[in-house]
């Protein structure tokens, strides 16, 4: 682990997230990312864990939520127009 | 100023990603119902105060954490959690390399061995602090500009909750890998 490892791992998030980050930061840690296998491996295995949350981490509604929040808005528009 | 008539068209779209998120805050898909309910009665009253051609999911996502605090967070009434501590940084990388050895890429492998329970649960066990900025980071795609404003918190304390937050998942999923028996180590 060097200085440059550090930096980039301190980073790691606002570069995989395309966030806050200045351009010469961002073109210093994939600089760094190109001639560091432990970084390249730990930044990819994060990407992939974050796509991995995104797959698993969501649930389908009911079905029927649709047509209650539907009725819901009508039922409300008539009170007021009542 | 948006058209109260176009309300529907214009929001419908987004009640399965609402349901999703008030899942994992909710923990309960009864009371996950009745916050989207509530929060798309709130919205269609109040639509007429969104200005068109700005961000309509951000503003529903607003208005469902309002609504999903409001009425759960005085009755949970739990001590606030404890210190998480200070987790290594790249947590379950780390955790996964020194159990699978010099094998390239067997992290990443690892990963697959988890089921989407494993995540869900592993989410809705972070302190609520934390839960918030990383569902709506990681599972909705919401930038840290727009998380400032859902949860109302400045754009800096996004970035270390989300930092922190993520930590603690990982050390959460590891925990479940270690149960399950997923760290090809006997346990």
């Amino acid at each position: 682990m060097s200085t440059a490892c550090d930096h980039a791992i301190a980073y790691v998030y606002q570069y995989l997230d395309d966030e806050e980050l200045t351009m010469s930061r961002r073109a210093r840690i994939k600089w760094h990312l190109r001639n560091c296998g432990d970084c390249d491996g730990a930044f990819s295995f994060e990407d992939r864990l974050k796509a991995m949350i995104k797959e698993k981490g969501r649930d389908d509604p009911p079905p029927e939520l649709f047509d209650r929040l539907r009725t819901l808005i009508h039922e409300e528009r008539q009170g007021f127009s009542r | 100023m948006a058209d109260q008539a176009n309300f529907e068209g214009d929001a419908m779209q987004y009640a399965g990603q609402l349901y999703s998120a008030a899942l994992r805050m909710t923990r309960n898909p009864a009371d996950a119902e009745d916050v989207v309910q509530e929060t798309y009665l709130k919205a269609y009253r109040a639509y007429a105060t969104f200005k068109e051609g700005t961000n309509l999911k951000a503003w529903l996502y607003r208005i469902l954490t309002n609504t999903y605090i409001n009425r759960y967070r005085k009755k949970q009434r739990r001590p606030s959690e404890v210190e998480l501590g200070e987790l290594q940084d790249l947590y379950l990388y780390r955790r996964l390399g020194e159990v699978s050895g010099a094998s390239q890429s067997a992290e990443e492998e690892a990963l697959d061995q988890f089921v989407d329970a494993d995540v869900k649960q592993a989410l809705e066990s972070l302190p609520e602090h934390f839960r918030m900025p990383v569902l709506l980071a990681d599972v909705d795609g919401f930038s840290y500009k727009e998380i400032a404003e859902i949860i109302d918190v400045p754009i800096g304390t996004v970035m270390s909750r989300l930092h922190r937050g993520r930590k603690a998942l990982q050390k959460k999923l590891w925990n479940v890998a270690e149960e399950r028996g997923l760290t090809g180590r006997p346990s």
